[in-house]
């Protein structure tokens, strides 16, 4: 076995492979030092194999944790996966010493709430699945692990609740999982790319590092997609409304959950539409607005020395810049960032004549409103929406930007997440009253 | 799901601004307007009444898949594209009508025909979507626009203005003959069950519609409004001198409080919103009925990706939109709504009827097999 072992692999250093001897018979054992928990190799075969209390052969077929593998085209994958191989007289078995380097005992970091379990996934699958399993003991709750990638071979698990999950998404689901041929995967994100969501506007899957999401998603009958080695699940298939509501209205005071919700919506539409209607309204229609406001609009346009829509395309850059430099920059210099850029360049902008301050106040209200959206990976799509809006307001002004909000709504309930409709209200329909449109699929 | 087929009435009667409904009514407010709408309520009623007879009697089926139940393929595919002309042409008269008055109040110096060929490649690409995304898009575009159009609609109602006298005078001319311009146009805001001639598709085998009482009072509320607040802004005589007479009196009223102060502009983006989403959605319908005319025509509600027979139907469609608009003027547009109109009562009397025959037979056929 050793031999051919050493043929597979690239020379590496770090590949193990012994041959022991005690008085009845002879082993060959092969790992990857890296990969594997040295004091279990000895604990579960070096120990045992030398004490001789019981043959070793015997040990090896009673345990459960030796498991035997018979294939020869998988010794390395499973070498790779942080596995000791024993060859026990003539048969080869396999032992899982995997060490596993994770963040321990990770905290909420993107998606935080007040009040509410500040505990996050881990890295970890096994971990995470430790925290989901904890929070949902429901012997109902359903795990597949497979592989994704090419080359990363990374495990993926796949949670759902046996009880509710729809069993066609499910196999899509798992379709699109066969389907993906990328050689490394390595973050949620790439994941959720590879299985849809490449070109879509909008993201159709939800990115969540928080356990309680997840279970909440797992009991309506929601799939869940963990990944080896990041902390985020993939949850899908989810509408529109569910990356607007935070975790936080199921427990925090109704009234107000409910008017934050009502907010977070308007906040959305501000933040698409505020930068675009800018434009439209400066060069097109400023009778639009009463007369007191358009004069001062006007006033504070009055040294600005071009057209509105650079001002904005101006304006946008360096917020853009701005946000994309505090998240790369170390924490400890990224207030610096946000001060000098938000606060000084700003005003200075103003009385250089560069913009006008309603363009400052424009441009801090759609930065602000895109940080209310909860979920990390919309907030990254909306960011988007507004430049095709900007570029229908300079061609055709405010009937432009209603053309092209018409779009946006059309494309929204276009889309579909794993079958399901995306963008309506009131989706929960109870099941005895068939739902619109379930003709075909009956 | 009965919200869905209220959304479809709801849209459609309130579109009839679009079709100088409240001109045609209006320019015969002496000569019998008034009897016109109470004969176009009690029969534009029963006609709905009776269309959902039908659509109960052929659960989710359209009006392609229960004619082919019935005749053969060359007596149908000229009948259906026939209907889906008559639907076209519908859509393509709001959409022109609309490039007009954005051409007039919102942007003078575009050309109007710039602004319809953005309109209809917006309207082309919503049509090509699929018939369960179209439903979608007539709820978000109601839910959206509605709220805002009562309130302007609640404002007219409210605005010291508004001179009840000249409503009553010409309430007094109830007692003239109803006459067939003023009847066809008054009728037509009672004909949103017509999109359900293709969304029937989308509805589930137990599908019951319950509330029915509805479609009178809304669309005769609808009537009333679009007919009698224009005469109580601009009284009993000029008010016949507008041709988009509903946009003249929206600029009438003002809003005192927040940014905004003419009505018009909103009125108008939210009627934008409201015909963009009647024509994609009517252009849909049209759409789906010129696929059931071709060979081999399967009707998928929602498939995963748009057939590219979708793309060139509906091209096509808009490209004509935009060259008869470039040959017709406005009086021209006048005259083809109103003869489209007419054409319409005609249509929908005979279709709806013969329809009706058609799913007593079928409902006979059920019982006796």
């Amino acid at each position: 076995m050793l031999k051919r072992i050493e043929s597979l692999f690239a020379e590496s250093r770090d590949l193990t492979m012994h041959q022991l001897q005690n008085d009845e018979m002879s082993i060959e054992i092969a790992y990857i030092e890296s990969l594997c928990d040295v004091s279990k190799v000895s604990d579960f075969i070096l120990v045992p194999f030398t004490k001789q209390q019981q043959p070793f052969d015997e040990i090896v077929k009673v345990n459960p944790v030796y498991k035997p593998l018979d294939d020869p085209a998988k010794w390395t994958d499973t070498l790779l996966l942080g596995f000791v191989l024993i060859q026990v007289k003539g048969s080869i078995y396999k032992l899982d010493a995997a060490r596993v380097i994770r963040n321990e005992n990770p905290q909420t970091m993107v998606e935080t709430v007040i009040m509410g379990p500040q505990i996050a996934l881990s890295e970890d699958v096994i971990d995470s699945i430790n925290i989901i399993r904890s929070r949902y003991p429901s012997p109902e709750l359903a795990t597949e692990e497979r592989t994704v990638g090419t080359t990363s071979k990374t495990r993926v698990l796949l949670l759902y609740d046996k009880r509710s999950v729809d069993s066609n998404v499910l196999s899509m689901v798992r379709k699109r999982l066969e389907r993906i041929m990328i050689p490394m995967i390595t973050a949620t994100g790439q994941l959720s790319r590879a299985l849809g969501d490449r070109y879509t506007l909008f993201p159709t899957m939800i990115v969540t590092e928080r356990p309680d999401r997840v279970c909440n998603s797992l009991q309506e009958g929601k799939i869940v997609l963990l990944l080896q080695g990041s902390m985020f699940a993939i949850i899908m298939p989810v509408t529109f409304y569910d990356f607007l509501s935070a975790v936080d209205d199921q427990f925090d005071s109704y009234w107000m959950t409910r008017t934050l919700l009502v907010l977070r919506y308007i906040a959305v539409l501000l933040t698409i539409t505020l930068p675009a209607l800018y434009v439209a309204i400066v060069s097109y229609n400023p009778e639009l607005f009463r007369v007191q406001l358009t004069y001062s609009i006007a006033g504070s346009r009055a040294g600005v020395p071009y057209p509105s829509f650079i001002e904005v395309i101006i304006m946008l850059l360096m917020i853009e810049a701005l946000v994309e430099a505090s998240v790369r920059l170390p924490k400890y210099i990224g207030s610096t960032a946000t001060t000098v850029g938000g606060l000084i360049l700003g005003q200075a902008a103003q009385q250089a004549g560069l913009v006008s301050s309603i363009m400052i106040i424009v441009t801090s209200v759609v930065a602000i409103s895109n940080f209310v959206i909860p979920i990390n990976n919309m907030s990254m799509a909306i960011r988007f929406m507004k430049y095709p809006l900007i570029i229908m307001a300079i061609f055709f002004g405010i009937a432009g930007v209603t053309i092209g909000l018409f779009i946006y709504f059309v494309y929204l309930a276009d889309l579909r997440s794993f079958g399901k409709p995306y963008f309506r209200i009131f989706s929960k329909t109870p099941s005895q009253s068939g739902d619109i449109g379930q003709v075909g699929q009956g | 799901m009965n919200r869905y087929f209220y959304y479809c009435v709801t849209i459609v009667s309130m579109l009839n601004l679009m079709m100088f409904v409240p001109y045609l009514l209006i320019q015969d407010r002496y000569t019998g307007a008034i009897s016109s709408m109470l004969l176009a309520a009690l029969i534009g009623t029963t006609m709905a009444f009776l269309f959902t007879f039908v659509m109960k009697a052929f659960p989710g089926k359209g009006v392609p898949e229960i004619f082919a139940m019935y005749f053969p393929k060359w007596v149908t595919a000229p009948l259906m594209f026939f209907l889906g002309c008559m639907y076209f042409i519908s859509a393509s008269i709001v959409l022109n009508g609309f490039a007009v008055l954005i051409n007039r109040f919102l942007n003078p110096d575009t050309s109007s025909i710039v602004v319809l060929s953005l309109l209809s490649l917006a309207c082309v690409y919503g049509a090509t979507r699929s018939t369960l995304t179209n439903i979608f898009i007539v709820e978000m575009g109601l839910i959206l626009n509605v709220p805002l159009i009562l309130m302007i609609l609640f404002k007219s109602y409210r605005n010291s203005n508004l001179d009840w006298d000249a409503m009553l005078t010409i309430a007094q001319y109830w007692r003239n003959p109803p006459k067939l311009n003023s009847y066809a146009a008054a009728v037509y805001l009672f004909t949103g069950y017509s999109g359900y001639a293709i969304f029937n598709r989308l509805n589930p085998p137990n599908f019951r519609l319950r509330y029915r009482w509805l479609i009178p009072l809304v669309c005769c509320f609808i009537m009333v409004t679009s007919f009698f607040v224009p005469i109580g802004f601009h009284g009993t005589e000029a008010v016949a001198s507008y041709l988009y007479v509903w946009s003249v009196t929206a600029d009438s009223m003002t809003m005192e409080y927040g940014f905004l102060e003419r009505v018009v502009f909103i009125f108008l983006l939210l009627y934008l919103n409201l015909s963009l989403v009647y024509t994609a959605n009517v252009w849909h319908i049209a759409m789906e009925f010129f696929k059931s005319c071709l060979p081999k025509a399967k009707p998928q509600i929602d498939p995963e990706r748009t057939p590219l027979s979708n793309w060139v139907i509906a091209c096509i469609l808009g490209l004509f939109t935009v060259v008869t608009s470039y040959l017709l003027d406005e009086k021209q547009d006048l005259r083809l709504a109103t003869n489209w109109l007419i054409l319409r009562v005609c249509v929908e009397v005979i279709s709806v009827l013969f329809l009706f025959v058609l799913s007593i037979g079928a409902g006979g056929k059920k019982q006796s097999t």
